[in-house]
């Protein structure tokens, strides 16, 4: 138990804040706790958490997905274009999208891994040029509304449970899964921990690097969906707030953002930590640009107790 | 008076004791040599001298007067400088950059005066007859043994009095070696002191005035140089008799080729290289460094692009990556030059490194089973008697001879019957370096076809079978029988290229 602690001690960490950050909402907000808050909480924290699944894995992996923003919005926008608000098209639109997100990361996958550009140019390139795309389809035009049975998906219930929290509870196994009782979960950490080394043992390293990338446009295209029946339709910029919170959930969930260590359990963590916190900025009665800045604050602190640089004061690799 | 006089230093990092009791001193103008096993304390020892890390107990004197450097740069101002074997260049930077980083001289509105450091690194070089560097080669386009040379000059850019070189030779090819040995004298001789730390004991014996051994944290013993034998002095390292270091050479090789190796080439550095290794043998790869031996290991392993057949056990191989290389018993398995950088994942668990390359073969229906990669792990660390706490150590604390045998594990946990070892006992305590000599003449024995280079030469001459001597990208000789020796392979070597 003591070895499990120590080897996850920033995952516990992260939960321990989670914990903390909820009784402490729970002073100023005195209705926090209650089973609906708690309820609505967790569903915006399942958005965040879709997105950082992704996310974790190209980071373990030692890169950044920082195209998701508009994987999202276009999985989205075309989404709802295509069904016009009915149900039945849905059985080949989310198919054929979850197929599109993966194909913008195996384009930004091949990019990485085969062409040798780096992770933040790749993405941010293929991030603009889906906006641009998305502009010239739409006109700015808005969207019919979402399908009834998307709508079900993000906000319906079953036996009280929200049905994006069973949805994120089965991702998590899955991302679990593959982390820790794959093949593929070791070649990953091996490949974010030392490309060179990884490559020197065998580790298929383009094809793991690829295949994050394909993961993350997945899961981004598939929260852009569901987002989709949240909010009841499509609309432009919809997905901006996740590349900060996509990354900030895997940050303070205990990953290094320079690869080779963290898990989703910590994103999962993660994802809680800021849906919280935007629970609890407004209780404090602070201005929208005050809340920002507290937001923003409140995360790098997060972040930096759980980096390299403070965890590294006491525990350093000495060599003798 | 002695310049540094050293008693009872200790040093804790959590539960680990890296220093319990060293004592240490040495007179300005000579030559001290540092002996120990790794993890013997040599380098927590030079860490505190050089002010990279601070001890816990104990006192140093420097000149009589307490010495407690907060950090190098406070090291330095006493007159104190060191030489690591892991390199702190930055590689987009030039030589004469490097060489007086954070120390470059001003003119009077405080930016570079580049003429006058040009000047001066062009004395430095001068007076300490550097081999060939020019002040403006940028570091990356510079060898391994070319950037340990900036490193020395950087050390001696700071004109100290005291200069630590910790295993500096290591990544020097001979003729480089024997230049640093020279340097090492000069110094002295401007009475400075220098604290030296090698595991090559011909190079002790060449330039020690005087030798401290340490073993488990504390010194054992500290002789004048010329009143003490080898077998003394490893005896006292190890704490035990150390029979030999080279294992007894019994002809194993039957007439199974296992490699085979027809017109190789790789880019400018390999032309042509024919040869075939045998089923149970060990050849020897040799030659002055850069004729490309590491080029041919690279491009055997895949890690690099080349043209040329390649034959393992018979039948015809292409492979492009290591992932090819190392499939299965057929494969070719490499244990690299670099430890640090192509080896070992440094902040992973020794099980995790072990089994990095061998995934497949404790999985089930794609889930890994725990039960099996223990079971794969024990039987590694057993056999090569990896001495780590539990099997969750992180990589990087071990010592450099288990990291050593941990990479060899890995290597032939893949089954692999034709193994690549490219200077496997470099920075290896020479208990861990007769034990991999042993070790390769086990395989050997058992079927195994070895490749072997190294570059310390008696390491050729006494463990393979043959040794293949490089020039220019190409097999100059092969040396077998009686014809194997030190002045064999460096004719073999040299000679005839200054003929040609």
């Amino acid at each position: 138990m003591s070895a499990f602690l120590a080897r996850n001690r920033l995952i516990v960490l992260a939960y321990a804040g989670m914990v903390v950050l909820l009784l402490v909402t729970a002073l100023f907000s005195p209705g926090f706790l209650s089973v609906s808050n708690m309820r609505s909480t967790v569903v915006l924290a399942a958005f965040v958490g879709i997105v950082a699944l992704g996310q974790t894995f190209v980071i373990i992996g030692g890169g950044i997905d920082l195209s998701v923003p508009w994987v999202l919005n276009s999985a989205a926008i075309i989404m709802a274009l295509l069904c016009g608000g009915q149900d039945l098209p849905l059985v080949w639109v989310m198919p054929l999208l979850l197929a599109g997100g993966a194909f913008v990361g195996l384009i930004n996958g091949v990019g990485v891994a085969r062409f040798g550009v780096p992770p933040i140019i790749m993405t941010l390139a293929t991030n603009v040029i889906l906006q641009g795309l998305i502009l010239v389809l739409t006109g700015g035009s808005p969207t019919p509304s979402a399908p009834a049975l998307i709508q079900f998906l993000s906000v319906g219930r079953i036996a009280g449970f929200p049905v994006i929290a069973l949805i994120w509870l089965a991702l998590t196994l899955v991302a679990t899964v593959l982390l820790s009782k794959a093949a593929f979960g070791r070649h990953l950490y091996a490949l974010g921990t030392s490309a060179t080394v990884a490559e020197f043992s065998g580790v298929p390293t383009a094809r793991t690097t690829i295949l994050t990338y394909v993961i993350s446009g997945l899961t981004a295209a598939f929260a852009g969906m569901l987002l989709t029946g949240y909010s009841g339709q499509a609309y432009l910029g919809m997905g901006d707030a996740y590349l900060f919170t996509s990354i900030a959930a895997v940050a303070i969930g205990g990953a290094s953002i320079l690869g080779g260590s963290g898990h989703y359990l910590g994103t999962v963590a993660g994802a809680m930590v800021l849906t919280i916190l935007t629970g609890l900025l407004p209780a404090l009665n602070l201005s929208s640009g005050a809340l920002l800045v507290v937001y923003g604050a409140v995360i790098l602190l997060t972040v930096s107790i759980g980096s390299e640089a403070f965890a590294g004061l006491g525990g350093r690799l000495r060599r003798n | 008076m002695d310049l540094v006089t050293v008693t009872g230093l200790s040093k804790r990092y959590g539960g680990i004791v890296a220093l319990s009791d060293a004592a240490f001193s040495a007179r300005a103008g000579e030559v001290h040599a540092l002996l120990g096993e790794n993890g013997a304390g040599k380098s927590t020892f030079i860490q505190i001298l050089s002010g990279a890390v601070q001890h816990d107990g104990g006192s140093i004197l420097v000149d009589g007067q307490d010495y407690r450097p907060a950090n190098p740069d406070a090291a330095q101002a006493r007159g104190i400088a060191a030489v690591f074997q892991e390199l702190s260049l930055i590689p987009d930077l030039s030589v004469e950059q490097n060489t007086w980083f954070r120390h470059e001289p001003r003119t009077w509105l405080g930016t570079v005066n580049r003429a006058e450091m040009r000047r001066k690194t062009l004395a430095l070089l001068e007076r300490y007859n550097f081999p060939a560097l020019r002040p403006d080669q940028e570091l990356r386009r510079l060898t391994l043994a070319e950037r340990q040379i900036v490193e020395i000059a950087k050390g001696l850019a700071k004109d100290p009095r005291i200069l630590i070189l910790d295993e500096a030779t290591s990544a020097l090819p001979a003729r480089e070696a024997e230049w640093l040995l020279k340097l090492t004298r000069q110094l002295a001789a401007e009475g400075r002191l220098v604290i030296f730390i090698s595991h090559r004991m011909a190079e002790v014996r060449a330039i020690a005035d005087r030798l401290t051994i340490f073993r488990n944290g504390a010194t054992v013993a500290a002789h004048e140089a010329n009143a003490v034998s080898d077998t003394e002095i490893v005896t006292q390292m190890i704490g035990r008799h150390l029979d030999r270091l080279y294992p007894e050479r019994v002809a194993s090789a039957t007439d199974r080729v296992a490699l085979s190796v027809t017109g190789l080439s790789s880019g400018s550095r390999l032309s042509g290289v024919d040869f075939i290794l045998r089923e149970g043998e060990v050849l020897g790869v040799g030659g002055l460094q850069g004729h490309g031996q590491r080029e041919l290991f690279q491009a055997l392993f895949g890690a690099s692009r080349a043209s040329g057949a390649v034959e393992l056990w018979g039948k015809p191989a292409s492979i492009s990556n290591p992932r090819q290389a190392l499939t299965g018993r057929d494969g070719i398995a490499l244990v690299p030059e670099d430890r640090r950088g192509q080896g070992l994942l440094l902040t992973k668990s020794v099980r995790e490194n072990l089994t990095l390359s061998v995934i497949r073969r404790f999985s089930e229906n794609g889930l890994l089973s725990r039960q099996k990669e223990a079971d794969l792990v024990r039987e590694m660390v057993d056999f090569l008697r990896i001495k780590a706490g539990t099997p969750e150590q992180l990589a990087g604390t071990l010592s450099g001879g288990n990291q050593q045998k941990v990479i060899f594990g890995k290597m032939l946990l893949t089954q692999a019957r034709v193994l690549l070892l490219y200077d496997p006992t470099r920075g290896v305590d020479v208990g861990t370096k007769g034990e991999i000599f042993q070790l390769m003449r086990d395989l050997a024995a058992k079927g195994y076809a070895i490749l072997f280079h190294s570059s310390d030469m008696p390491e050729l001459v006494h463990v393979a079978d043959r040794v293949m001597v490089m020039r220019d990208g190409h097999v100059a000789a092969t040396l077998e029988g009686d014809r194997i020796s030190e002045a064999g392979i460096l004719r073999a070597a040299m000679l005839e290229r200054e003929a040609a």
